[in-house]
């Protein structure tokens, strides 16, 4: 065993291959054996493999910058993420719940309003909220299923149990670079597929065609579905790409459509216009209809909304989903499966204390140094207090800002997120890394097995965003061992 | 099955342009071996190369003067140029991996490698020592993407619209390429009639046809024969007849196809009634601008019966 496998360590976190006793997990056991067992020139030409089929698959992710568009090489470790079938089966079950949940949660919001009514939720939070679209008020999509497709991301803490961080619900991605991840360990490690059981991913674009084909107005065989993308300068626009062609549905922007004067949804084609049943939008929604929502935007189409509310197309997610994905809502998905399902929620939020009740806001006050502050509507890690890491005098700043705004700010635990092995520079090393399962609602719902590994590549960063650094690992589901 | 406009629009560029860095190699280097056959007395100038790209002044911009570097770094490698085998080839990839959904997987693979083999050699490949590996290895891309093509592809509107490109482009190239013949003899009014055969070889093997002449026309080559041979054959893939013959054929399922096909039929009469026999150089010349001026007008009536509408 080459010498980086052996010694081995992820010091005060869990990690996901390696007992903090240095063996290898049950799960992971095969997987570790076979790659310490590889000499250093094996590894060598196994990732060098891996770049090449990168590069030829043409996986790429698009940064905007300077004017120009660089597409960069998505960066891949080949150390898979291995989690044991048993325990995916309690993270699966409870997405799904939580996801059912949020569901009726935003078919509420925009209808009767019960949460808000029985006070379970506060109203002002929701209704002022810059996810919520009065626009969508009195529309029931089919099913009541608002966010068809939810990437939740999920963490592990020291004590290897998962938590979900937060769901997006308004357009989510990554799922294509989970089927890629899975085709490269494919090409590059296959001896590893002779010893295991893992849960196949390929047959999610056959998923999501039938989650979006049961959301279809009109009753046909084959319902005519498209994937609207903002365009080849979006970028996640591989991923449009990749899934249209999974579905064999048309991948179109803006100008490919048009609502005509019967409010239904039309495509341009070559034998004239085409009648559309399904859109699964890539767009914001606030960029979808000229008509209703930002004036300028030439990547929607003119009208569209009014196609959808009288129900003669379908729209994935449904324009408005985005109020349920917001942190201050976040912490009352705990109560919404309890008030909506009756049931205990079967994964675990993380603890959040809202600073606009006085009880919570004194212990935030009195805690700062343990806690990480966040504010409510913004994202992407602006204006954030991580108390472990910060100076007295960011904690008073803090202090001040949350007694004058209160119902601005959320504070959480300081978690810390897991590790696994990844190669660095010829030698394995723990990297943090989080869990992105995607889960999809139309008829029925279905939980991805595994999902998007994100990696932070960084020594000790935690950030695992692709713009920042950030990798990717396969991730599998493998069932006992016969 | 349903095609998109923008697709068909994209698919169709990218026939086009995939076919036009094909033939640009094929020029060069056909045209680069015939220099090394040519007394340098009687050589006809590299600006020839430039000229039937109708690049003149593009080129002027750049550079003073037509020799060999200037000229093949322009059509082999210069990004600046829309007619080198770089630019062509990066187009066609922005084409394609925009419509990729509706081709079969391989296609974009070989296609993205063909433009990271021409990102990475275009430049070093433009001097004598490595050039012709270069070209050998475009041509030979580019035919196994359209092999591809040809072997996977539904017969369905992504078929026609990409069959559409490639034989508009194809057509157009091979009547420049017997207008660069007409040209380079037009200059050579002084009897240089040894040279002559050799130029017409040369023109005769970058369109794959020289075996396929002298088997069917004969061994002597000579212009009159190599006029007709290339525009009218109705077996040769790269003669002229041949293209308006298939898209012809691919018109016919179109919806909306009136005009194209009024164009194309005009365009096969004028083709078909040229005297070869009996026309000068110099009205060769002319009757390749004229009918060269019905490609582009054809192409513009495929725009406007298929494509997306200009944005208002």
């Amino acid at each position: 065993m080459p010498r980086s496998w052996k010694s081995y360590q992820s010091k005060d976190f869990f990690d996901e291959l390696i007992t903090a006793k240095g063996q290898p997990r049950v799960a992971a056991r095969r997987a570790v054996n076979l790659l310490s067992g590889l000499t250093r020139e094996e590894v060598e030409s196994r990732r060098t493999e891996a770049e090449l089929a990168i590069k030829d698959m043409g996986i790429t992710f698009t940064i905007y910058s300077e004017g120009k568009n660089i597409d960069r090489s998505w960066p891949f470790d080949i150390i898979p993420r291995v989690i044991s079938g048993r325990e995916w089966k309690q993270v699966s079950k409870g997405l799904a719940q939580r996801c059912k949940a949020l569901n009726a949660f935003i078919d509420d919001i925009y209808n009767r309003q019960k949460i808000l009514k029985d006070g379970i939720v506060p109203a002002e939070t929701i209704l002022e909220s810059g996810n919520y679209r009065e626009q969508c008020k009195g529309v029931s999509p089919r099913f009541g299923v608002w966010a068809h497709i939810c990437g939740s991301d999920l963490i592990r803490d020291k004590d290897g149990k998962f938590y979900v961080l937060e769901d997006n619900l308004r357009v989510p991605s990554g799922v294509s670079y989970m089927l890629e991840n899975r085709e490269i360990t494919k090409r590059v490690l296959p001896e590893l597929f002779e010893h295991y059981d893992i849960r196949p991913v390929d047959d999610y674009p056959t998923r999501l065609y039938g989650a979006l084909s049961s959301l279809s107005p009109r009753s046909q065989r084959r319902p005519c579905i498209v994937v609207l993308t903002p365009g080849i300068y979006n970028s996640a626009y591989f991923e449009h790409s990749f899934l249209a062609r999974g579905m064999g549905a048309e991948l179109v922007e803006g100008p490919d459509l048009f609502v005509d004067g019967d409010d239904c949804v039309y495509m341009r084609t070559v034998d004239g216009p085409e009648r559309v049943d399904v859109i699964y939008r890539r767009v914001d929604d606030l960029f979808i209809d000229p008509e209703v929502f930002n004036e300028d935007s030439v990547l929607g189409v003119p009208g569209l909304m009014r196609a959808w509310k009288a129900g003669n197309v379908a729209i994935a997610n449904a324009p408005g989903s985005g109020v349920a994905d917001d942190k201050v809502v976040y912490a009352f998905v705990p109560d919404m499966i309890r008030y909506y399902l009756k049931e205990e929620p079967a994964i675990a939020s993380v603890k959040t204390y809202l600073c606009m009740r006085p009880k919570e806001r004194d212990y935030v006050l009195n805690n700062l140094d343990k806690l990480v502050v966040k504010p409510a509507n913004e994202s992407g890690g602006y204006g954030m207090l991580v108390g472990p890491h910060s100076t007295q005098k960011k904690r008073q700043e803090f202090a001040r800002l949350i007694e004058k705004n209160p119902r601005n700010y959320i504070a959480q635990p300081t978690l810390s997120l897991s590790t696994a092995p990844t190669y660095i520079n010829n030698s394995v090393e723990p990297r943090h890394l989080d869990l992105r399962p995607f889960i999809l609602s139309g008829r029925d719902t279905w939980v991805t097995p595994g999902g998007l590994t994100r990696v932070a590549m960084v020594k000790g960063s935690l950030v695992v965003n692709s713009s920042q650094g950030g990798g990717s690992k396969d991730t599998w589901i493998v069932e006992a061992s016969k | 099955m349903t095609m998109l406009s923008r697709v068909a629009e994209r698919l169709y560029w990218s026939a086009r342009y995939l076919e036009r860095a094909e033939d640009t190699a094929r020029l060069v280097r056909s045209y680069a071996h015939l220099a090394m056959d040519i007394p340098k007395s009687a050589a006809p100038g590299w600006d020839i190369l430039v000229r039937i790209q109708d690049a003149d002044q593009i080129f002027l911009d750049k550079h003073r003067a037509f020799n060999e570097t200037n000229v093949l770094g322009f059509l082999i490698a210069d990004p600046e140029s829309p007619g080198s085998i770089y630019s062509s080839v990066g187009a066609a990839r922005e084409n394609i991996r925009t419509t990729r959904d509706v081709l079969p997987k391989e296609v974009w693979e070989h296609v993205n490698e063909l433009y990271l083999y021409t990102r990475d050699y275009a430049e070093s490949s433009v001097g004598r020592r490595h050039r012709q590996q270069f070209l050998d290895q475009v041509i030979s891309r580019c035919q196994m993407i359209m092999g591809l093509i040809m072997t996977t592809l539904c017969r369905d509107h992504a078929y026609r619209f990409i069959q559409l490109g490639h034989l508009l482009e194809r057509a157009d190239m091979t009547t420049r390429v017997i207008d660069v013949g007409a040209g380079v003899l037009l200059r050579e009014e002084r009897h240089l009639t040894a040279v002559d055969p050799l130029i017409w070889a040369s023109l005769l093997d970058s369109l794959s046809a020289l075996g396929t002449f002298r088997r069917t026309v004969g061994p002597q080559i000579e212009s009159d024969a190599v006029v007709q041979f290339v525009l009218r054959d109705r077996t040769l893939p790269r003669s002229v007849h041949f293209c308006l013959d298939r898209m012809r054929r691919e018109l016919h399922p179109l919806k909306n196809r009136a005009k194209a096909s009024r164009l194309l039929e005009g365009a096969r009469r004028s083709l078909a009634r040229f005297p070869v026999g009996g026309a000068s150089r110099d009205e060769l010349h002319r009757f390749i601008d004229r009918f060269q001026l019905r490609i582009n007008e054809l192409h513009d009536v495929i725009v406007e019966s298929w494509f997306l509408p200009p944005e208002e």
